[in-house]
């Protein structure tokens, strides 16, 4: 089996080396500065998992060294619409991408350009950002799942692409609802990015006022209406476990939005947020929060583009 | 008639310096080492209205170079403990304590403090901000005081003399009618504002680029407006569309203050202006949902400054 992974950031870099490390056919299509530093150096992981240089197989160009079985997106959603281009040229009649993004709002896109059944579902419980250096500095957790959209059995490349997973150590792998598993990240990730983005902290931070944990209570709340009423209203363990990653008190956890924002730097948010809020709104759910959180993201993308930040 | 200014920062300083010039017999009560300034460099004020260098009367004690009729307080509302302190030496029998503070709040902690007749209602509309070396940079076109009983009834003798001073310096404003709706006027428009530029992180033209960001404002105003008009002091039609389409205007490059001192990790009036909207909220059973968001934002803040987080990541 082929894999086909773009960009070699946190999560697809980090995926990625531990495939080839393990032995699998992983290539990595690049930019050709990113490329000619990564053929050069090959791939630098700092890990708990372990430390690693390791020489990558690189294209810049989605049409070489193919076919490919799978190709692993892992971008920011922003960032979509090149990243299909990017891809476009990997993509066989039996080609399955693996989308790594946070949301659901990219499904629709990737289906129009690709045809949905050659879209599966996919995310990373993978932590970590890029060093100066482009080293991949992985936080700690690092799990994977996908699986077939619409509970459908798993095709082979996914069932190969699971085996080579549990090979390669990576937590995870195939999913038997990954539509669910999809909802319950977004649940969480849109609580979160929403509060700690409005509200300018960490949990912890939030925890330490008079109505955060209330606020963090009802964005909960707010999300988990829109799953829902979407069909996936997540399990009653998995919500409990969202409350408490959610209003623990002294928690250091934080979305990483923030950092991007006070670095002034592009939001996913935005889409992630707004895309939730729209749903709200289509379902005929109160969601004053998401409403907020989604003002202040608008107001930092307008801010940016005022000031020039947007454009560097 | 004596007055006694406690500090010479921005708003005191320049509106001491104001009087001191035109004739008014004014003390400032300061530090030893803005004294040590003061008598070496003089009080320096560059402003629109004309720039001046001039000895003037310092103290370091309140206890000293009076009685004194007016004392005038011009704190940040979190230091005016501080303040309270630092003049009580100042307050006898026969003195009118003029503080110019935004908000309501401090009204009743120097009430409770210096009996309420004492008490008058004061505040200042001055753009002006001090430098490192001392200087006072006044940068507004306007510089106004207004100050009056909280009664409504006839100024004591003291603020009538302190607005015949006030209007011989060239400061505008002086006596008010109604101060107590003057303050409530500033108070909704200041909450809002801050509520708003803070939790948006943003001025008011950033804020409108928002798709919900102009409903966002204009129900934060009316929840100041409906806590006013339980207080008794609604600004009524005029008053409030004023204050609507001051904050309602595209491109604007107006933010509240407070959101350059939340960017610059300085300390921020957040329970005084908005916190204690909110208590009378409260107490009167009126929704608040956008001021209380608002505070969040503060209060995370506030928690964050005070971990030593900011200007970190925040992890």
């Amino acid at each position: 089996m082929k894999i086909l992974i773009l960009g070699a950031g946190a999560v697809g870099g980090y995926w990625g080396v531990r495939l080839a490390q393990a032995g699998i056919d992983t290539t990595f299509l690049l930019r050709e500065k990113r490329a000619a530093k990564v053929k050069a150096d090959g791939l630098v992981v700092k890990s708990p998992k372990g430390d690693a240089v390791v020489p990558v197989k690189v294209v810049t160009k989605g049409g070489e060294g193919g076919p490919y079985d799978v190709v692993i997106l892992a971008c920011k959603a922003y960032d979509l619409d090149s990243a299909m281009d990017s891809i476009a040229p990997a993509m066989a009649a039996d080609t399955v991408v693996v989308p790594i993004l946070n949301g659901h709002a990219h499904f629709a896109a990737l289906d129009a350009r690709f045809g949905k059944p050659r879209v599966a579902g996919g995310l990373a419980r993978i932590t970590g950002m890029l060093g100066p250096n482009g080293e991949i500095l992985h936080g700690g957790s690092s799990a994977v799942s996908f699986g077939e959209r619409d509970g459908k059995p798993a095709r082979a490349s996914l069932i190969a692409l699971d085996a080579a997973c549990k090979k390669a150590g990576i937590d995870g792998g195939l999913h038997p609802d990954i539509d669910q598993d999809l909802w319950d990240k977004w649940i969480m990730l849109g609580s979160i990015a929403s509060m700690c983005s409005a509200l300018r902290g960490t949990v912890g931070d939030i925890m330490e006022t008079e109505d955060g944990p209330a606020l963090m209570a009802e964005i909960l709340e707010e999300c988990r209406q829109v799953a829902a009423s979407a069909g996936h209203a997540p399990s009653e363990k998995v919500l409990a476990t969202l409350k408490v990653a959610l209003t623990t008190k002294g928690s250091k956890a934080v979305a990483s939005i923030l950092g991007d924002m006070e670095k002034g730097g592009a939001v996913e948010g935005l889409q992630i947020v707004g895309d939730m809020l729209g749903r709200a709104r289509t379902a005929g759910i109160a969601a004053p929060n998401l409403r907020f959180a989604y003002a202040h993201l608008q107001a930092y993308e307008a801010r940016r583009v005022r000031t020039g930040l947007a454009s560097k | 008639m004596k007055t006694l200014i406690l500090g010479a920062g921005a708003i005191g300083g320049y509106v001491g310096g104001r009087l001191h010039q035109t004739g008014a017999d004014v003390t400032f009560l300061v530090r030893p080492a803005r004294r040590e300034a003061i008598q070496r460099d003089g009080l320096v004020i560059k402003s629109t209205k004309g720039d001046v260098t001039q000895k003037v009367k310092t103290v370091l004690g309140a206890g000293e170079g009076g009685p004194y009729d007016i004392v005038m307080l011009t704190p940040k509302a979190y230091d005016l403990d501080s303040a309270i302190e630092a003049v009580a030496p100042a307050i006898g029998a026969g003195t009118t304590v003029v503080p110019l503070l935004n908000g309501m709040r401090h009204i009743d902690v120097l009430s409770a403090k210096f009996g309420a007749a004492r008490i008058v209602g004061g505040l200042a509309r001055v753009g002006v901000a001090m430098g490192p070396d001392g200087t006072i940079h006044h940068t507004s076109p306007f510089a106004a005081i207004s100050f009056g009983e909280r009664d409504g009834k006839a100024p004591r003798p003291a603020l009538v003399a302190l607005d015949a001073a006030v209007k011989k310096s060239g400061v505008d404003g002086g006596l008010h009618a109604n101060i107590v709706q003057d303050l409530w006027d500033k108070w909704i428009m200041l909450c809002s504002l801050a509520a708003t530029c803070c939790l948006m992180r943003g001025t008011s033209g950033d804020i409108l680029e928002a798709g919900e960001g102009r409903a966002i404002v204009l129900e934060t105003v009316e929840e100041c407006h409906k806590v006013a008009a339980v207080a008794g002091y609604d600004p009524g039609d005029k008053g409030m569309e004023t204050v609507r389409s001051f904050l309602t205007r595209s491109k604007s490059m107006f933010a509240a203050s407070m959101l350059h001192d939340l960017e610059n990790g300085a300390m921020v009036e957040a329970d005084h202006i908005v916190g204690d909207m909110i208590a009378r909220a409260k107490k009167a059973g009126i929704a608040t949902p956008n001021l209380r968001l608002a505070y969040a934002h503060l209060q995370v803040y506030l928690y964050r400054r005070s971990r030593g987080g900011i200007g970190k990541p925040a992890r």
